[in-house]
């Protein structure tokens, strides 16, 4: 029975750390476990998440019972022994197309203001699953509708009549760069009005404004522009003065980096901005690296398999990219393979971030498959099935990949993990800005 | 806010909020009225006016599209020039921050209003931190782990220099949930920002150690004390702190652990993380004896209380002297 097998994968994975819970349920409660076991109703599910709530409590919190209910829909798609771990392509392939083919009805104008992410998100999702699947077409739509956004040629702003901001810039500039030159875009890219903007978002500390003169500073900031800067090839040192001090002073004491640089909790997206932004700046060992690799490390659990993005919280598809890809760009830059478990990572994306029902890939059970998640759960996926290295460690473009060893392949393109984008393309792409 | 009407801006020629492009890619169907809003509101930006109207119009497009930034730094502007012709910036600068408090509790996880609300108060002329405190705490209240709350609680902390409530403030929330490391994380942010006494970090270690008494098995809790001994401590672990850890690891230290020990003859242990931390400290401090010990640690570790981590532990086995 699957609450059986459930239920002894947990006490396999908790027992060893819960002993007089585990016993303290298995005192009071041994004649309902075994009605339920008899029990082949559809009550059986809320029983099993009652059950484990009681294994999780250590003390009863809004964190442990949230978790449990997580650990409960997890542990029972990672067990189900008759589903196949594998890469559902053909059908996420059909939700990417759709972008295409749809105009996002009224409740999604929440994302008036971030129209370069969807692009960037659907076409690297798609060239992920294989990059024939981008077509000319394709790249001519994503061409015309950047640069309907800004005719100048940068930099972007999150649709038309907006003002420019860091996070559309950068996902502009990702989607075009996906788009290899087709109808000669790359040369409709201005690098000189990007650079003075850049250096018009600049800030004294180190860091960089989303956008003037209202907007966040923080290391996403700092990623978003040295990104753009080093794929445009217009990175000096201007830009980026005093920015070293600013990402080492967002490395908090547990070890990853938070937002800004004061101590700001650790988060696997803003460690993945700092550390990126990094290895653009050649900087890595300027950097507590095994604090980063412990912190990095502490962040996949035991029982879903997946990471969370920060200590105590859910797990969620996403972080497969953001703690995956800078444990990803550690290993690049030769700092071991030993940070995460590849293979239970894995079992984690195919298992739990895709649907029978649905494609496209999710957060976690339960959750709605969307652009974002699919996504950074595929980059997630690349990361994990590849391993990497770096020829010239000033040279960020120059990270290579070979199928990881006793990883099996779901066929996905192989990433560079510091940009998000193949590792070909990217290449391309600077090399047509050198 | 009263009396947003689109009949006072009849006047003005609405700006296109849409490409026009024939087969655009994931284009919005935007509703009647989100169009109307903001292709005036363009247009008005784009002819510089800064209004009350303009001000009312930013409001309802902010309540449409609360991430539209555009909208924001627009309003700012607004707001900047109106309080100055107003005469009394400090009412006006208050007016709008009661604006924003309502705004805020509709839009916890919006990144906008946070980097608003501190280019506000660069620009008021008596800010305060018993104006700011309230709704952070309501907003914290609410989602107990919100990271632009929290981030933006300890610029204003910073702003202000006023850190007397912060440690109080943290533990509350710790009393509430001892699992919430964005609470543990405050500690510390205020910890390092007060040049703590020897005496007061000693403090804390002991408020940790109670903290870690009641649910052992607590990464932000075990992190943390790691952290008080690094970052104020050079790392010197005392006799007793050792003593304390050992006390959640079931003495396992005293047998004999190698890679090829059945999974099921090691016994229970209440905190993997106090094993983590043990083996920590062991290949910290150079002995035979203590080298030993953190062999055994990372590979009980890697047998049975953090498998997924097996790697790392073996790694880290590797490195010992
Ligand atoms: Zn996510």
């Amino acid at each position: 029975m699957v609450g059986e097998i459930r239920r002894a994968k947990f006490i396999g994975n908790l027992l060893g750390r819960r002993r007089e819970i585990v016993e303290q349920v298995v005192s009071e409660e041994p004649y309902k476990e075994d009605q339920e076991d008899d029990n082949d109703n559809d009550n059986d599910n809320d029983n099993d998440v009652e059950e484990i709530e009681i294994l999780m409590k250590e003390q009863d919190t809004e964190t442990t019972e949230a978790r449990a209910h997580v650990i409960n829909d997890c542990v029972s798609l990672l067990t189900a022994v008759n589903e196949k771990a594998e890469l559902k392509s053909d059908f996420h392939r059909q939700y990417l197309d759709y972008a295409f083919q749809i105009k996002l009805p009224p409740q999604m104008t929440a994302l008036d203001a971030s129209q370069p992410w969807i692009l960037y998100w659907v076409l690297n999702s798609l060239a992920m699953l294989s990059e024939d699947l981008v077509s000319d077409e394709m790249r001519r739509r994503i061409e015309e509708k950047a640069f309907a956004i800004s005719p100048e040629g940068g930099p972007f702003g999150g649709g038309i009549g907006q003002l420019p901001h860091l996070a559309a810039t950068y996902a502009s500039i990702e989607a075009l760069s996906s788009c290899a030159n087709s109808n000669g875009s790359w040369d409709k890219i201005d690098k000189k009005s990007i650079y003075n903007w850049l250096l018009s978002v600049k800030q004294e500390n180190g860091g960089f404004k989303t956008c003037y003169s209202v907007g966040e500073v923080d290391t996403r900031g700092v990623y978003c522009a040295l990104s753009v800067a080093s794929m445009l090839n217009i990175l000096t040192d201007e830009l980026v003065e005093n920015t070293l001090q600013y990402l080492i002073n967002c490395q908090n004491y547990e070890g990853g980096f938070g937002g800004c640089p004061f101590e700001d909790e650790a988060h696997g997206g803003y460690t993945f901005c700092a550390v990126a932004s990094l290895a653009i700046m050649g900087a890595l060992d300027k950097i507590n690296i095994p604090k980063l690799i412990d912190w990095c490390a502490t962040k996949q659990y035991n029982e879903e398999k997946g990471f969370c993005g920060r200590s105590n919280k859910l797990v969620d598809g996403c972080y497969s990219f953001w703690v995956g890809g800078t444990v990803a760009i550690l290993e690049a830059y030769g700092y071991g393979e030993y940070i995460m478990n590849h293979n239970e990572m894995r079992e984690y994306i195919l298992r739990c971030c895709q649907d029978t029902k649905r494609p496209g890939l999710r957060d976690k059970p339960g959750k709605n498959p969307d652009f974002y998640h699919t996504n950074y759960v595929l980059a997630g996926l690349s990361v994990v099935e590849y391993t990497f290295k770096i020829d010239n460690p000033k040279d960020p473009f120059s990270i290579s990949a070979e199928p990881r060893k006793g990883v099996p392949s779901s066929n996905i393109t192989a990433i560079n993990p510091v940009y998000c984008l193949p590792i070909d393309l990217v290449k391309n792409f600077a090399n047509h800005f050198k | 806010m009263s009396g947003f009407d689109m009949n006072n801006y009849v006047d003005v020629e609405p700006l296109e909020i849409e490409t026009g492009l024939p087969d655009e890619v994931c284009p919005i169907m935007y509703t009647d009225e989100y169009k109307q809003v903001m292709s005036v509101a363009r247009r008005l930006m784009q002819e510089g006016e800064y209004s009350e109207r303009a001000l009312q119009l930013t409001s309802k497009a902010i309540a449409l599209a609360p991430a539209f930034y555009t909208v924001w730094n627009y309003r700012y502007s607004i707001v900047e020039h109106l309080a100055k012709e107003s005469g009394d910036v400090e009412g006006y600068m208050n007016k709008e921050m009661d604006w924003l408090d309502e705004v805020t509790l509709g839009n916890p996880k919006n990144y906008q209003i946070w980097s608003y609300r501190q280019a506000l108060l660069k620009i008021h002329p008596a800010p305060s931190v018993k104006r700011e405190l309230p709704i952070l705490q309501i907003m914290i209240d609410d989602d107990t782990k919100n990271y632009h709350v929290w981030s933006y609680r300890k610029w204003c902390i910073l702003f202000f220099q006023d850190f007397t409530n912060e440690l109080t403030y943290a533990d509350s929330l710790i009393q509430r949930d001892v699992y919430n490391n964005s609470a543990w994380t405050h500690r510390m942010f205020v910890m390092k920002h007060t040049n703590p006494s020897k005496h007061e970090v000693r403090e804390e270690i002991e408020y940790t150690k109670k903290k870690i008494e009641i649910v052992p098995q607590n990464v932000s809790s075990w992190e943390y004390l790691r952290g008080l001994y690094e970052v104020f401590l050079d790392c010197e672990y005392d006799e007793e702190t050792i003593k304390f850890a050992e006390k959640f690891t079931d003495d396992i230290l005293k047998l004999d652990i190698t890679v090829d020990k059945e999974v099921s003859a090691l016994p229970n242990i209440e905190s993997s993380y106090a094993l983590e931390f043990l083996a920590d400290v062991f290949a910290k401090i150079p002995s035979p004896e203590n080298t030993n010990n953190a062999k055994k640690a990372y590979t009980a570790l890697s047998l049975k209380y953090d498998p997924i981590r097996s790697a790392l532990w073996n790694h880290k086995m590797g490195q010992l002297a």
